[in-house]
């Protein structure tokens, strides 16, 4: 069985919007969504990053208590976007609960403000009562605790894959339910990722010099992807979900299709865990559009992962180039919200997707000055009115592990 | 109903107010059928019991309690009963 899929409905939350009309208002006029890292009682102070890609547009959630006494902050982003996200697809309940609709959905760590509640209570200096775990801090905080409380509040009994492979979580999840959906194994799956606003996750970078540090003074000014005068990623909080459905099955019940999902790869540098690997990721590509049956010609369109590190910008960029040359346009999207971290992947393909309906093609932000390194590929420096028709959505995580997704406008 | 008893309600229905957002449920409701209060609930609310009576129960006493935790007479029975001097701890708490 082998069987095409579509994208029949988005929704995300980010430091740039939390709505299409929002996230393509900020897409189109350069707005940053990145802000002053907020004081915490942790590591906050120690840090030398001292920004953070931050979501703004406040959020009613009005979860009742039964769901949200299993949910830590990371699991209110992904229930969010996947409450909108069943709204707008018009599914029935008894599809939803039918056992043919799965999830596919990840997070980097679970919930890490859950957690630091549980090393306090676990250090705590009188242990017993006052110092004792909760019922469902586990499960408020465990690696798939977004899939499972999604499953439960929304009554979806199909497959539940749970990547949590950092940077790489949500476009595995559009991936592996991409192949769900393509080989018969499922009709639909719900698939995307989230991060909670964390400042441990800051100091891992911030530890691996990493992180962007000159700007601290001017937050919207950073990260700059590509850009000679970038100085590292800037960590940042979201959450993004899309539905993949089969295409007849979308295409008889009036679903809007707003992309098909072609081609998938993933692979492994196969050494070493945090630098970017040329090989590697060119392998990345090229599996990527094997898998979708094209050749490099045929691509319009790069949503490159382009973190604004120092040595990652670089090596992406000549990956790009072997394998493309300087013809596909590409956007590091990552200029406008920072880096989403597990959710980078299905928010970037959500950009993506909005950029093919509205016919435009957002500039990488900030990017000035090219650095010399990265040059000899199709950088976007202005706003572009320009269709897409086929885009790739491209990304790399620590442990080596690469991803391309490869999306098309639907011939109908 | 003894004047203990009934501060030991009192502070039983404030926990299912406060931390349960459940409101006024009748003494002999099945808390589980009508208002969902469920297993992971029933361990939260051994916490709080043990928090406010300033006890540790050990596993077997907790396990033998998730029977009792039916209704809220159910709860304040099983109270009185494991902790003899409950009255004198209610108070306590109160008044802390």
């Amino acid at each position: 069985m082998d069987r095409r899929v579509v994208i029949t409905a988005a929704s995300a939350v980010t430091p740039i919007g939390n709505s299409k009309q929002k996230i393509v208002h900020s897409l189109q006029n350069g707005v940053s969504g990145v802000l002053p890292l907020r004081h915490d009682d942790l590591l906050a102070d120690y840090l030398h990053c001292r920004v953070f890609g931050t979501v703004q547009e406040p959020i009613e959630y009005g979860f009742e208590r039964k769901y949200r006494k299993t949910m830590g902050p990371v699991s209110y982003y992904a229930c969010h976007v996947v409450g909108q996200l069943l709204e707008q697809s018009g599914l029935s309940r008894e599809f939803v609960s039918s056992g043919r609709l799965g999830v596919a959905f990840g997070s980097t760590h679970g919930s890490p403000s859950v957690q630091r509640h549980i090393y306090k209570a676990l250090y705590h200096q009188e242990k017993g009562v006052s110092g004792s775990l909760g019922a469902v801090d586990y499960l408020k905080s465990m690696v798939h605790t977004t899939a499972v409380n999604i499953t439960k509040m929304f009554e979806i009994t199909g497959r539940v894959i749970c990547s949590s492979t950092a940077c790489t979580t949500s476009s595995q999840s559009i991936g592996y339910g991409y192949e769900m959906v393509k080989y018969g194994m499922q009709d639909a799956m719900v698939c995307g990722g989230a991060d909670e606003y964390d400042t441990t996750t800051v100091a891992v970078f911030d530890n691996l010099l990493a992180c962007s540090t000159a700007y601290n003074d001017r937050p919207g000014q950073t990260p700059r992807p590509f850009d000679d005068d970038r100085d590292g990623l800037v960590v940042a909080e979201g959450a993004g979900a899309v539905l993949l459905e089969e295409y007849e099955a979308a295409r008889k019940r009036g679903a809007p299709i707003l992309g098909e999902v072609i081609g998938f790869s993933c692979n492994n540098n196969g050494g070493d865990l945090i630098f970017p690997n040329l090989d590697g990721i060119t392998r990345t590509i090229q599996l990527g559009l094997e898998s979708a049956g094209i050749g490099p010609e045929a691509m319009d369109f790069i949503s490159a992962h382009a973190t604004g590190t120092k040595m990652g910008d670089v090596i992406e960029a000549r990956a790009i180039e072997q394998v493309f040359g300087n013809s596909p346009m590409v956007t590091g999207l990552k200029g406008y919200t920072g880096h989403t971290m597990a959710s980078c992947g299905v928010i970037e393909t959500i950009m993506t997707l909005y950029m093919m309906e509205n016919g435009f093609v957002a500039p990488t932000l900030h990017l000035e000055n090219i650095d010399s390194r990265c040059t000899g590929i199709g950088h976007v420096t202005q706003l572009k009115d320009k269709a897409i028709d086929i885009a790739s959505v491209q990304n790399f995580a620590f442990g080596g592990v690469n991803t391309s997704l490869v999306l098309k406008v639907p011939a109908l | 109903m003894s004047s203990s008893r009934q501060d030991i309600e009192a502070e039983i229905y404030r926990i299912f107010r406060e931390q349960f957002e459940i409101e006024d449920p009748g003494p002999d409701e099945d808390l589980r059928e009508v208002h969902g209060f469920d297993s992971i609930d029933a361990i939260e609310l051994l916490m709080e019991i043990e928090k406010l009576f300033q006890v540790e129960m050990d596993q077997e006493t907790k396990k033998e309690a998730l029977s009792y935790i039916r209704t809220i007479n159910g709860i304040c029975d099983y109270i009185e009963q494991v902790l003899p001097d409950a009255d004198a701890r209610v108070s306590e708490a109160v008044n802390r």
